[in-house]
């Protein structure tokens, strides 16, 4: 385990390495985790501790400044894995600190040009991120010039060919910096180079690991677990941050908690950390300790926008009208144009039922975001619901194409099949969501449905799909239900009763009744008073005796049924038995 | 600007316009001359003309030429002004040194075009005539400039720029070559050595200039064309004038010069929708043609898809190319993904778009489609129970939507399929879903239920005017009447008739009704519009002046045909058209194989391989060879046939599910027989029988076909009651599965047994039996052969049956002789002879000319099969007929020929050594 002490330290250098590279997101990522640490005691007075969730602007301020007063305090003993690398120059140069306000100013390229003759690694880094920068911004501004007749249009980083040509040249010299390394790791990925790009961006994190912008890039590249496998990376406990981030991407979500349960650890109070364990809960589907996490999350962070679609799909799935509205509307003021805060408000206007409000907001928040993965699948959603079939399929198209295991979006596609008639059609994108998740009972009832459709009728698969279901604990309890009456329905009275006992187990247990739960009693009864066990046969009739309506009639007679083949007579005092 | 270039149709400009703008300018300046500066003479002045007009008129083309290419053409169009006029193009572009000078160039343009209402023309003033192709050109061309934002004319100026460049680095050398063309090619390569581009790049480069020059002049007039003939030939072209290699290549260097004219220029690949769409259609052809004939294309093809697909991600055609190339190289997964992508995206209303959408589609999208596509694949990738699913989940849902373009279309793709399998236990695979028209029929076999679809689905398409669907549902009829016998269908019962029979005339008939479509496609033109599938038609229309000038030119005598001469000058034949057309041919082909006309038979594939052979789908055009050279095999021997075998195994060996490997083993089988190989026979039989797939109902053909030969080896080596096993279950199979025809053949093999196992009381009735049937099937030359047999039984059963024997055979030989095989032929005159000898009132030494002239004509036909148990006989024959005579010498003759053939019976594998 890390000391604490000594995170702290390496982070509070981190921050100011990266945000003089203006490598502001990560630098941002940091502060969070900084003050995601819990305060030794011992440094502080209590009163500073109570306020450390709350007033944490003023303890950041506090602390800079602390670690701007005495620079890199203890850099002797927080060797741990890696050594703080020392700056190359204690003294900016002028042009460096002319080219970083300009930076500041978003005025990329002028940033680029002060820096064009310098040699200090800093100012080298600085000189090539923001002519990547500005090659990004003007490709960006080009694409919608340029938009084709047919979408999207060829523009691209015009930048990217020298800068690949610029920093190999670099590398292979061996003056390039792990800030370099990243920028070049960037620059390979976009050129389309992915083994290249790992390589150097695994040597970035390993001379630097606390930047976290090279660390998302790296997990953006780890499309498989074998990939991930194979990277050489020293341990760290950024490397942890990494592992968890990745697993949770790659839909392996308990090792993902695992992870984020150890750095708790250390980083107790950490927004982040907090966040991204919400979200494996969520894709655990727990829905209500996911609630708690968020609004926990809110109180310390309220003008917090990240992640907060995941919290209003929580509350969707809540019918939480109110607390939704409330969130967007928080959510609104704060930034309206992030596609979080559009999704939030489509999912809103979804709730009340107003389906075109919301298409519209997803829509927005797709302008800001092409790739919004989960607002084209939200709005397949919509579509569904306004019942235009094609627009649906073509919006979960997209989703399943910008993410291949969008097992909703597939999900969402057998559906807009099925409802247009074409069950069989529709079984290939049920299986490809199973594929993807195969332990959600859902989605085995859902193709179990297609099965049973009266067009394709194959009710041997069906029954295959229930069984699997059922072995994924169907929480709603469909499938046992539809195991018996299908096997009633083939005629296997055997199987049929088996699986009636079952589910009467389970309404049991869940203190459920219902028209099942007749259901099952009836055949039951009959059942095992056709086979000559009228024990069994007794207590069902006696459970249906206590409910009221046509059932009971029937309970009585099947219990007259069974005096009588127990007698071997017709015992007529039963005909007088008080009713 | 974004919102301009979106219209479908939307005239953009490029740096290629501009250039043409500016020769146009040379051709027309506005000042007041009667023949402006540089031109010496009316002719160079009108020769500039024709050569822009065919510019103007190309210039809708997908490829534009590079400045490179303009500047080599106006080489050859300008002659000895050449200079000036590089000089002034290059010099124009040069002086365009901001967005501003284009505007005043634009300007300028204007000047040109003469005012549409002042009446007073000079004489001598050139003024374009505004409503003139080149006036309209310009118009077009000034009013898309000042449509542009400022944006689109700062990209306008940096893409010239590009443009100027590339021709930069390459032009000085091309100045100091003084028009020398041959020196031209090597200032090319070393152009390309320069540039470092490897070999195989430089290869591609000359070829797509081969290429792209030919389609660059898509809309030339003829007229225009045989002006710029001259320099049209350029060395590089005849260089490489044979047309094959252009073939063969075509997809794969249209598709690469793409490639790099994307990674050049993008921007000039991002035209209107049409142009996309018109060569996206084109591709789809190549690859249907091509098949997966060479590898090499198909990845080409797929890279040029992925880059077209990243530049226009709402072009959704682009999945189904990917689908149809993945299909054609036969990667299933891949070929579903695109597949369902595509309707994913574009709901089957892409690409379908020459019907006119009904109001009702729009809605629902038109996922049936969907569903027949899905079922076509199914079907191609060996899935008819999936495919058989899905395409009844198609035509309930067409019923549904009341599309019934569609159902037509799937219900004559579920008989294909139904009588492409034969399945076996359909009733099993349909379970209780089977609710289409048919669900009347459930009761009814495979065959019956063909029939009903294909009546079902030529009724629909002959009232929607789907002339090719009806065409094609003619000719599916055709080979089900052709196949299947008939029986009164669906008057089934004790009274019902069970005759069965088949009827040549009504094949003759259907084959006809199905060939009507090439004349209602001559008659016309605008059945495209109504005729909803994926049809090149108009491509085609782009393409036609390639066919007569340019290629028949270059390669000679390929393309010759008057046929198609005719058509590609009157309308267009579409390529699915001449398809369809040319599987009438291959079906007539077939059924006079049937009916045993050899000559038809050859004359008809003949016919299909030198007319179609160039528009067929790569499957077909293995057809035609693999019969011809059957044919081969059958009528000149087995030398012959392998050597045009290798020539096919070439050019066919990588299309899927080639037949070419199933042709080779039943050659050489056919071959080990003969020669009494039978160490060499067996396995190839064993791996006869491998290829078909194990299990039931599915490619019959090649069941019958494996046992047929299964049988015919275990006779050869004489276990007769293995091989009458083995023919028997043969029987029952086809009983079973109602393949009456192959019953014929199957009752033959079994009296060839019985006779060659000495029984032949037991012989007899089979061969009774296949007569009959052949003779209501009208299956002459099987017939023939089997009254050969009858003969030979009659023999065997007792030597003075021999002058009945006799009257049967002479009954036969006409037949026989007439388009009988080598084999058979020789089998008939060498039991001719053994008739007449064992006939005991024909004397041989009065006689002897009328034996020994069968024997000999027998041993000649022997000699090319090298059928050595047969040439044996005639020889030992030959040699007793000599002996009787007394004539020494030729008795000798013969019987060293006898022994020969018998020491090579008993030691196949010395014969084969020496033929190695």
């Amino acid at each position: 385990m890390v000391s604490k002490e000594s995170c702290r330290n390496e982070i509070r250098a981190a921050i100011r390495q990266l945000s003089d590279r203006c490598l502001y997101s990560a630098a941002k990522w940091a502060g969070e985790q900084l003050v995601g640490i819990e305060q030794d005691p011992s440094n502080f007075t209590p009163s500073n501790t109570r306020f450390q969730r709350g007033s944490s602007s003023i303890r950041r301020r506090f602390s800079t400044n602390e670690s701007i007063s005495t620079p890199q305090p203890s850099v002797g003993f927080s060797q741990a894995a890696t050594p703080l690398p020392e700056e190359d120059e204690t003294i900016d140069g002028d042009l460096y600190l002319l080219a970083k306000s300009y930076f500041d100013c978003r005025e990329y390229r002028r940033a680029s040009h002060v820096l064009r003759d310098q040699t200090s690694k800093k100012s080298v880094f600085l000189h090539f991120y923001a002519l990547y920068l500005a090659g990004e911004k003007r490709k960006e501004e080009e694409m919608i010039e340029l938009e084709g007749p047919l979408g999207k249009s060829n523009a691209i980083n015009r930048e990217l060919v020298s800068l690949e040509r610029d920093l190999s040249a670099l590398r292979r010299t061996g003056a390039i910096d792990s800030f370099g390394l990243y920028l070049y790791g960037v620059v390979l990925k976009e050129k389309g180079n992915e083994t290249l790009a790992i390589a150097s961006l695994v040597e970035s994190v390993n001379s630097y690991p606390w930047n976290w912008s090279a660390w998302s890039e790296l997990q953006s590249l780890c499309t498989s677990i074998e990939t991930l496998d194979r990277l050489n990376l020293n341990n760290h406990w950024m490397k942890d941050f990494f592992l968890g981030y990745a697993y949770q991407e790659l839909r392996m979500h308990t090792e993902s908690l695992a992870k984020y349960d150890y750095l708790q650890g250390i980083f107790s109070f950490s927004n982040y950390i907090q966040a991204q364990t919400a979200k494996a809960q969520y894709s655990l589907r727990e829905f209500d300790q996911v609630e708690i996490m968020f609004e926990e999350l809110l109180r310390n962070d309220p003008y917090r926008v990240e992640d907060m679609d995941l919290y209003s799909n929580v509350l969707y799935a809540k019918e939480a009208c109110a607390a939704l509205s409330y969130l967007a509307h928080k959510v609104f003021l704060t930034d309206k144009y992030r596609p979080e805060s559009c999704c939030i408000i489509g999912n809103y206007y979804s709730l009340k039922g107003q389906h075109e409000k919301a298409v519209m907001y997803f829509r927005r928040a797709l302008k800001l975001n092409k790739k919004y993965l989960s607002a084209w699948t939200l709005m397949g959603h919509e579509y569904v619901e306004m019942k235009n079939t094609p627009a649906a399929i073509d919006a979960y198209r997209r989703a399943v194409d910008i993410n291949p295991s969008d097992y909703r979006a597939w999900y969402g596609l057998g559906q807009a099949y099925e409802m247009m008639g074409m069950p069989f059609y529709a079984l290939h994108y049920f299986r490809k969501s199973i594929f993807f998740l195969p332990n959600d009972s859902r989605l085995w009832i859902a193709m179990a449905k297609c099965y049973q459709t009266e067009q394709l009728y194959m009710l041997e698969e069906a029954i295959k799909c229930y069984k699997r279901a059922v072995n994924c604990t169907d929480t709603e309890g469909i499938a046992l239900n539809q195991l018996a009456k299908l096997h009633q329905k083939l005629g296997r009275n055997e199987e049929a009763a088996y699986y009636f006992e079952k589910d009467l187990e389970r309404m049991d247990a869940e203190g459920l009744e219902g028209p099942n739960m007749f259901e099952a009693l009836v055949f039951l009864a009959t059942h095992f008073k056709n086979h000559k066990k009228f024990e069994e046969a007794e207590v069902y009739c006696t459970r249906l005796l206590d409910y009221s309506g046509p059932e009971k009639e029937k309970a009585k007679s099947l219990l007259r049924g069974i005096r009588m083949a127990q007698t071997g007579f017709p015992s007529m005092d039963l005909e007088h038995f008080p009713i | 600007m974004a919102g301009l270039t979106r219209t479908a149709g939307a005239f953009a400009v490029t740096p290629h316009k501009v250039s043409v703008c500016i020769l146009l300018q040379i051709y027309a300046p506005s000042a007041q001359m009667s023949l402006p500066f540089p031109f010496s003479s009316v002719s160079q002045h009108n020769r500039l003309g024709l050569y822009l007009l065919s510019l103007t008129k190309s210039c809708d083309d997908i490829y534009e030429p590079k400045l490179e290419e303009l500047i080599n053409q106006l080489r050859d169009v300008g002659e000895e002004m050449d200079a000036w006029l590089t000089d002034h193009l290059t010099n124009r572009f040069s002086s365009l040194a901001s967005p501003d000078d284009l505007l005043n160039f634009f300007n300028d343009m204007r000047g040109i075009l003469g005012s549409l209402d002042s009446g007073v023309v000079q004489d001598d003033q050139i003024i374009l005539d505004p409503n003139s192709n080149l006036g309209m050109f310009v118009r077009r061309c000034i009013l898309a400039f000042n449509l542009l934002s400022f944006e689109g004319v700062c990209h306008l100026f940096s893409s010239i720029e590009d443009y100027c460049k590339e021709a930069h680095s390459s032009s000085a050398q091309f100045d100091a070559s003084n028009n020398d063309l041959e020196s031209l090619i090597h200032y090319d390569q070393m152009d390309m050595e320069i540039y470092a581009i490897d070999k195989a790049t430089e290869e591609l480069e000359l070829q797509k200039n081969v290429n792209r020059s030919v389609p660059f002049h898509l809309h030339t007039p003829e007229a225009i064309f045989k002006v710029i003939e001259g320099w049209r030939v350029s060395p590089k072209e005849s260089s490489r004038t044979s047309k094959k290699i252009t073939e063969a290549t075509l997809v794969a260097s249209a598709s690469s010069s793409t490639v790099e004219d994307t990674l050049v220029d993008e921007s000039l690949f991002l035209r209107t929708n049409l142009q996309i769409q018109g060569f996206l259609m084109e591709q789809a052809d190549a690859i249907e043609t091509h098949g997966s004939s060479s590898s090499f294309s198909s990845s080409s093809i797929e890279n040029f898809l992925e880059q077209l697909q990243n530049l226009a991600p709402e072009l959704h055609r682009v999945h189904f190319l990917r689908y149809l190339n993945k299909l054609h190289s036969d990667d299933y997964f891949a070929a579903l993904d695109n597949l369902l992508r595509y309707f994913d995206y574009s709901a089957g209303t892409e690409g379908f778009d020459l019907v006119p959408p009904s109001a009702d589609c729009s809605m629902y999208g038109r996922y049936e489609i969907a569903l027949l596509c899905l079922g076509m694949m199914h079907f191609r990738f060996g899935h008819p129970n999936l495919a058989l699913e899905v395409l009844t989940e198609a035509v309930r849902v067409s019923q549904q939507l009341s599309n019934d373009t569609c159902l037509a279309y799937t219900l004559a793709a579920m008989s294909n399929l139904l009588s492409e399998m034969g399945i076996a236990s359909t009733s099993s695979v349909l379970g209780s879903s089977y609710s289409p028209v048919t669900s009347t029929a459930s009761s009814l076999s495979v065959q019956q239920r063909v029939y009903i679809l294909l009546k079902e689905s030529l009724r629909r398409a002959d009232s929607l005017k789907l002339r090719r669907l009806v065409a094609s549902n003619h000719l599916a009829m055709a080979k089900f009447e052709l196949m299947h016998v008939q029986r009164p269908l669906l008057s089934f019962g004790p009274k019902a008739s069970m005759r069965h029979k088949t009827c040549p005339v009504s094949v003759c008939k259907e084959i006809r009704l199905g060939a009507h479509l090439i004349s209602d496609f001559s008659s016309e033109s605008s059945t495209m519009a109504i005729d909803g599938s994926l049809s090149s038609a108009w491509l085609k229309d782009l393409q036609k002046p390639w066919g007569p000038a340019v290629v028949s030119q270059d390669s000679g005598s390929r393309k010759s045909s008057t046929f198609f001469q005719l058509c590609d000058h009157s309308v267009s034949i579409p390529g699915s058209v001449s398809q369809l057309i040319g599987a009438s041919y291959l079906l007539r082909a077939t059924s006079w194989e049937f009916y045993g006309s050899a000559l038809m038979a050859r004359m008809n594939t003949l016919v299909y391989a030198t007319l179609f052979g160039d528009h067929s789908s790569s499957s077909d055009g293995e057809l035609a060879y693999l019969k011809l050279i059957q044919h081969l095999a059958l009528y000149k021997g087995h030398k012959d046939a392998f050597a045009a075998l290798k020539i096919a195994e070439e050019k066919f060996l990588t299309v899927s599910k080639s037949k070419i490997l199933l042709l080779k083993l039943q050659l050489l089988h056919e071959r080990a027989l003969h020669c009494g190989n039978l160490k060499l026979a067996q396995p190839m039989c064993n791996e006869l029988g491998g290829l078909a797939s194990t299990a039931m109902g599915v490619d019959m053909e090649l069941k019958v076909e494996a046992s047929l030969r299964e049988a015919r080896t275990l006779l050869a080596a004489k276990q007769y009651s293995q091989a009458a096993n083995v023919a028997h279950s043969l029987f029952c199979t086809c009983h079973k599965f109602n393949l009456q025809i192959e019953k014929a053949s199957v009752l033959l093999l079994l009296a060839e047994i019985h006779k060659k196992s000495g029984n032949s009381v037991l012989g007899l009735p089979y061969a009774l039996a296949s007569i009959s049937f052949c003779q209501s099937f009208n299956l002459d030359l099987l017939r023939a052969s089997a009254t050969l047999t009858l003969a030979e039984l009659w023999l065997g059963l007792r030597s003075n049956h021999a002058k009945r024997a006799l009257d049967l055979l002479h009954g036969a030989f006409p037949m026989i002789l007439g388009h009988g095989g080598l084999e058979l032929r020789a089998r008939a005159y060498i039991f001719e002879a053994n008739c007449y000898l064992s006939d005991p009132s024909f004397s041989v030494s009065t006689d002897s000319d009328t034996v020994l002239d069968s024997l000999r004509q027998a041993s000649d036909e022997l000699e090319a099969l090298e059928y050595h148990e047969l040439a044996a006989e005639a020889s030992y024959l030959m040699a007793m007929v000599y002996d009787k005579l007394g004539r020494v010498e030729e008795r000798e003759e013969a019987a060293a020929l006898f022994k020969k053939h018998i020491i090579a019976l008993e030691n196949p594998q010395d014969v084969e050594q020496n033929m190695a």
